[in-house]
């Protein structure tokens, strides 16, 4: 009882800016980090050699480049060079560190995207070179992993837990929440893990949380809109949701198959009445403003007696029945019984299975499984493509889970030929590409400039500020 | 006495090798790899490989249960797969506030459910045993993760009163702890109803009410001392289960203990964490069941420790 009441007694006003997360990061070393949130945080601990414009064509962040040769690259850091949260000057020595710390054997999962430096070191101070086994005319794309002090590297520094980067938020603490100070103006942040959705926005709607950006239902967002202290902005987004297919399958194997389900399913419906505002429909991996992106290929319409024919020329006795995997996330299992409903009328019985994420991920990195939808998250280079589809990425060597093997697909990949291999995916339909959902911020009003990103970042956190004057004013 | 004590503590040992053999073999035999979910899907073969020998997941189950007990035996849980932290570290960070909401809960559903219970059985078949029992019925209905946000709405939204969830202030442990603790008063106050109705007729009570004594003084020092044996055996088996429900009712209200742990664990893969998880709160299970047991027979001198 005395506990309850001590937490009653009046304390120093929070101004730190409070924020929802559905998942945590898990690791705050940017060698180390495969998960969404943690690339996210860790874009504001650190700062890498390159950054991407509007376009994701790679753009001199902490450095610029020349090509001295196909397979050769020189970076020059840029003035001011940045300090280290300890105090340190980052120089071109950090850079090797950092990078030569990744290419030992075993000590990255991104490794392999690395692979091919055949030799990184410095000039001098504020120049570093890079060799390649092989020419790579994306590789300034690439060098995005945060910079360490190479001094810290040397001593073993555990950055998964005591983030030391140069960015413009600095690490504070993690114990339960996590703790970040903007080195700029020392505005605090705590990131909160809040799993449950409803209860996200119960504790924003109460002032518990100060903002929230993404991972909602969309009727969880119309309720906040209705909110008088809070305000709701929306942008598109570029994170793209697919329908994949196992192409050995002896059902799905059938392009026609493949092409009825691509006609059953009333894509332009479910946006409109599924799904968050902005959200669009997609055609590729790869949004159509991306440098890469391929904004000429036509869309399959919806048209469920299309579909039906198609099946029975497939010779397909109707009803067609198909096992639809998915996770056990609310919004998914709700998009699953809409492609349900809207398969239905074609023909087609889709049995839906919904499973924890463990299993749900193991049985499509294990073939096991006829269909399945799940997004890419963030990708900015067209090499997503030889990841998804090239017939040397079938799982564990990629991420071409559907197990699609096309001899001029991965011709045209080889080639980086990304409108023709773009062609050839669409045609070959191993995805059904359904969406870029919509990307929105949720926030109570007083706070200001957040900048929301297609790839739903949280960069808009280093720009955010905090007014209580106008609390209700805006 | 305490050398009963100490031969039920042996005859724990084959519950607890049963319960390390099911979790491992569980853990181990569903689908999902931790390796996966670590290093993702672009991850080079030859490192999957070596994360995969690092952890012990490249040796035969049979050789990784084995090297688990060894390192059990001396007191080591292991690491996490993920964090790198001491899963005996974690545990400590994580237990405590375990038992402090598991506490409270049996603290709120004592002070609700006994009072609820006892009232209901001395109006039987009047409105204020209606109301008992329509409120432990309605209570025992519902499932945690929906009277856990119901709370929230009311005394967190609406009311205003507490925090919605988190650790933090201090009273951000009373919703979690009505969630848990009403569902357990409800099974209380029926069992306490039922128990004291039918010790109220007995012919003890009669005598003690023939002797002059007060109606208080009979059913507060006769009645219901008998009427309690039952409740304690409940209270007992409700706690282990007190323990396990916070699995969800931490989940639900962010509260940093070993339920939320459990459930982190188990979608990470992360089987050290969730061995350890598993094996405390199978522990705490026996334990506390030994100590219903030795509660048991200090209230009824006629059961003996067998």
């Amino acid at each position: 009882m005395a506990l309850v009441l001590s937490s009653c007694t009046p304390s120093a006003p929070d101004t730190a800016v409070h924020m929802g997360l559905a998942q945590a990061p898990v690791n705050l070393d940017p060698r180390m980090a495969t998960d969404a949130a943690s690339a996210r945080v860790n874009r504001l601990l650190y700062q890498a050699l390159v950054r991407f414009d509007a376009h994701a064509r790679p753009q001199p962040a902490l450095a610029d480049w020349q090509q001295l040769a196909a397979d050769h690259y020189r970076f020059h850091l840029l003035k001011p060079v940045p300090r280290f949260h300890d105090g340190s000057a980052m120089t071109a020595h950090d850079v090797v560190a950092t990078y030569q710390s990744m290419l030992k054997p075993g000590a990255s999962p991104l490794a392999a995207e690395f692979s091919h430096i055949r030799k990184v070191w410095a000039m001098d101070d504020d120049t570093i070179d890079f060799t390649l086994d092989a020419a790579d005319p994306e590789f300034p794309a690439r060098l995005i992993i945060g910079i360490l002090p190479a001094h810290l590297i040397a001593a073993g520094h555990d950055f998964s837990r005591q983030p030391v980067g140069s960015g413009p938020l600095a690490f504070v603490r993690w114990r339960g929440p996590l703790v970040l100070q903007r080195q700029s103006d020392g505005q605090r942040y705590v990131l909160e893990e809040v799993k449950d959705p409803t209860v996200r926005v119960l504790k924003l709607v109460r002032g518990e949380i100060d903002l929230l950006a993404g991972d909602l239902p969309p009727e969880l967002l119309v309720y906040l809109q209705t909110q008088p202290a809070l305000k709701v902005e929306h942008t598109q987004g570029a994170n793209f949701s697919y329908l994949g297919f196992n192409l050995q399958d002896p059902l799905l194997a059938n392009p026609k198959v493949r092409q009825a389900i691509a006609h059953a399913i009333d894509r332009p419906a479910i946006v409109r009445l599924a799904l968050v505002p902005d959200s669009r429909l997609a055609g590729a991996i790869l949004p159509p403003e991306h440098w890469a992106g391929n904004a000429s290929l036509t869309p399959y319409a919806h048209d469920p007696q299309l579909a039906r024919q198609l099946l029975q020329e497939a010779g397909v006795h109707l009803p067609l029945t198909l096992v639809y995997k998915t996770s056990t996330d609310a919004q998914r299992v709700r998009l699953a019984t809409i492609l349900q409903a809207q398969m239905r009328e074609a023909g087609i019985d889709l049995q839906i299975r919904s499973l924890d994420w463990g299993t749900f991920f193991d049985d499509i990195r294990q073939g096991h499984f006829q269909m399945y939808s799940l997004n890419w998250v963030g990708i900015r280079t067209p090499d997503i493509y030889r990841l998804a589809f090239h017939s040397a990425s079938v799982p564990p060597l990629g991420a071409n889970r559907g197990r699609l093997q096309d001899a001029e697909l991965d011709a045209l990949i080889d080639q980086r030929d990304w409108p023709a291999a773009t062609q050839r995916i669409h045609a070959l339909l191993p995805y059904v590409p359904l969406w870029y959902e919509g990307q929105f911020v949720a926030m109570r009003r007083g706070l200001y400039h957040y900048t929301l990103a297609a790839d739903g970042n949280w960069d808009g956190l280093i720009t955010v500020t905090r007014n209580s004057k106008n609390d209700h004013a805006d | 006495m305490i050398r009963r004590v100490i031969k039920r503590l042996w005859g724990v040992l084959p519950v607890v090798f049963g319960v390390l053999l099911l979790t491992f073999l569980l853990l181990h035999l569903v689908p999902g790899d931790p390796v996966d979910v670590m290093l993702g899907e672009s991850a080079a073969v030859a490192d999957r490989a070596q994360l995969r020998a690092e952890l012990g997941l490249d040796q035969s189950l049979p050789v990784q249960f084995v090297q688990y007990l060894q390192h059990l035996a001396h007191g080591d849980f292991g690491r996490s797969i993920h964090s790198g932290q001491a899963v005996s570290s974690l545990l400590a960070e994580r237990l405590p506030a375990t038992l402090k909401l598991a506490m409270l809960a049996l603290l709120i559903a004592l002070l609700v459910g006994l009072p609820l219970g006892i009232l209901a059985a001395l109006r039987a078949r009047h409105w204020p045993d209606t109301v008992a029992t329509l409120f432990s019925l309605s209570l025992s209905a519902m499932p945690h993760f929906w009277l856990g946000p119901l709370l929230m709405l009311l005394f967190g939204l609406w009311l205003g009163w507490l925090p919605i969830s988190g650790m933090t202030p201090a009273s951000a442990i009373i919703l979690p702890a009505l969630t848990l603790g009403f569902g357990l008063s409800a099974i209380l106050t029926r069992m306490t109803r039922a128990s004291l109705l039918e010790v109220l007729s007995e012919d003890f009570v009669r005598t003690a009410r023939a002797k002059g004594l007060s109606e208080s003084h009979v059913i507060l020092r006769h009645a219901l001392r008998a009427a309690l044996l039952p409740v304690v055996t409940v209270v007992g088996l409700q706690m282990g289960s007190l323990l396990a429900g916070t699995v969800i009712t931490e989940t639900v209200f962010g509260w940093d203990g070993l339920g939320r742990l459990l459930v982190e664990s188990i979608e990470k893969r992360d089987y050290p964490v969730t061995q350890a998880c598993v094996l405390v709160i199978a522990l705490t299970y026996v334990l506390v069941n030994l100590v219903t047991d030795i509660a048991y027979q200090r209230l009824d001198p006629r059961v003996r420790l067998s």
